[in-house]
């Protein structure tokens, strides 16, 4: 199929789920007070986007969500290239991060209140410790998929350490390293926004936590949506660089 | 005829021995979690200026880590590799050119990338090693193809890519790692022939490690049979076959009985 035919095939999709999402209400297979139709949703999400307190609490969010990431990138990557490089460390602490990465992060939210209190630095906190795991453990992978026979064939033709590291430990890493900012960004998303619902006095995770219980059900779904298109779009951005730079990967 | 003795001549003229290359009771023990390992054991043997040796041998004889330690990427634990006058102990990227198997060649960089890497690293000038890149490709027969990616090639293709690389500094010497193990019979052939070609150019003091009989044979001046770990060299058999070699030389009888002869040995050798 080309290109452009998938395109329009994954959009039509798209615009058919919420073909049927409005059919199902309007027929009232759906329950409205349960389930609003997207004729409502819809315009109540672009409404949002013009309106300064939603806005206000979106800032938020995404300015959690940007330091966390900017933190814990830098952190993760290099504790995990660390790892995955030094025979001992990796040997000492590689199964610590296995082990603590399977189990799920949110029951240690409760400990995160009380350590940083409900403000935005617990969000953040609690946004790194939730991206930390998978950005060690994709650098282990980064580090291990350098193929061996790269840097024999490098030190055979005299290159130095500074260039093995440089040109072929880099490029060889780069694709494996962006892979996994991109599941750490998922991860800190998903740790901002669970902790404002959670309990919190700001962020797009609050207001959806509100609407919910206050059964302000077009506002909760609104709000449901911005939350998924903002993330796709995050997402999205970072799979195409990663791909751009992994082109070579076939 | 009258080629071949002017090649005679040229070599005896430029004979002065630098590019020899000599093992002298070369041993090599691999210290494993198993305890001590021994590789390869009191080997030694010349191959002289401009000729194509071969080394062949049962699997794990030792014959890769003799080759790296020509390369200098490994060093004997007792003995020493000398080119010319002087002990091999790290790589000389400028005298000694290493072909290494298609999987060596960086997945990041094109064709002409990978070629030019050696000159890359010693800091030669992008405008010169490009040039000199496309002049190795256009001696392997894939000029057009410089751009490319190794993942957008055929295996055959990037066995090229790997010899234009081993090429590009113009070394005297060229260490060949089982360079066509990875690849098909036919292609195999082809690329064999492409490189007698390449070399009845150039003259370059080649040593080959492969595990195929035939083509040991048929590319070499000489071939060294090593014995099973820790490999010994069991003989160095001349390959006395008239250059420029052609495919109808393996339906002549000499041709089966080095083959035989070679064979015969590894097999015997295999036993205790």
């Amino acid at each position: 199929m080309s290109g452009a035919g998938r395109l329009s095939a994954q959009i039509g999709i798209v615009v058919g789920i919420f073909l049927a999402w409005e059919a199902a209400v309007q027929t009232g297979v759906a329950n409205p007070r349960i389930v609003p139709p997207p004729s409502q949703v819809l315009p109540m999400a672009l409404a949002m986007l013009g309106d300064p307190e939603v806005l206000h609490h979106l800032w938020i969010t995404s300015a959690q969500v940007m330091l966390a990431f900017v933190l814990v990138a830098p952190l993760g990557v290099a504790i995990g290239l660390l790892l995955g490089e030094s025979d001992y460390f990796g040997r000492a602490f590689k199964p610590f991060f296995y082990f603590v990465a399977s189990v799920p992060k949110s029951v240690f939210l409760p400990v995160f209140i009380l350590a940083f209190g409900i403000g935005f630095t617990q969000k953040v906190a609690f946004g790194m410790f939730q991206a930390i795991f998978v950005l060690v453990i994709s650098a282990i992978a980064a580090a291990d998929s350098v193929s061996a026979d790269y840097l024999k064939m490098a030190r055979a033709y005299g290159a130095s350490r500074r260039q093995i590291y440089q040109d072929i430990y880099l490029p060889a890493m780069l694709p494996v390293i962006v892979e996994g900012l991109r599941l750490g960004m998922i991860f800190n998303i998903t740790g901002v926004l669970f902790a404002e619902m959670y309990v919190s006095r700001a962020g797009l995770g609050h207001l959806v936590a509100n609407w919910g219980m206050s059964f302000e059900m077009v506002k909760l779904f609104a709000g449901i949506l911005l939350a998924a298109v903002l993330s796709i779009a995050v997402n999205e951005s970072l799979r195409w660089y990663e791909k751009r730079i992994g082109a070579w990967r076939g | 005829m009258a080629r071949l003795t002017v090649v005679a001549e040229e070599r005896d003229g430029a004979g002065g021995g630098e590019a020899n290359l000599r093992a002298d009771g070369v041993t090599h023990v691999f210290e494993t979690a198993g305890g001590p390992l021994m590789a390869v054991t009191d080997v030694s043997f010349t191959v002289e200026e401009g000729t194509f040796v071969g080394l062949v041998g049962p699997s794990g004889c030792g014959k890769s880590s003799l080759l790296q330690m020509m390369a200098g990427l490994l060093n004997p634990t007792e003995g020493r590799i000398v080119m010319g006058e002087e002990e091999i102990r790290e790589p000389r990227p400028a005298e000694i050119g290493v072909v290494f198997q298609e999987s060596s060649l960086l997945p990041w960089k094109s064709a002409r990338e990978n070629v030019e890497f050696p000159l890359y690293l010693r800091g030669v000038e992008r405008s010169v090693r490009e040039k000199k890149a496309l002049e190795m490709l256009d001696l392997v027969g894939l000029g057009e193809f410089a751009e490319r990616r190794p993942h957008e090639l055929s295996g055959g293709m990037k066995q090229r890519v790997a010899i234009a690389r081993g090429f590009c500094q113009d070394p005297s010497v060229l260490l060949m790692d089982e360079p066509f193990a990875a690849l098909d019979e036919q292609t195999r052939m082809t690329l064999g022939d492409e490189l007698l070609q390449i070399w009845e150019r150039h003259k370059k003091t080649v040593v080959f490690v492969t595990h195929s009989l035939t083509e040991a044979v048929y590319l070499c001046d000489k071939v060294l049979v090593m014995s099973a770990r820790p490999g010994r060299i069991l003989k160095e058999i001349d390959i006395a076959l008239p250059r420029p070699r052609t495919y109808d030389l393996m339906a002549t009888e000499t041709f089966g009985r080095l083959r035989a002869e070679i064979w015969e040995l590894i097999r015997g050798g295999d036993r205790p």
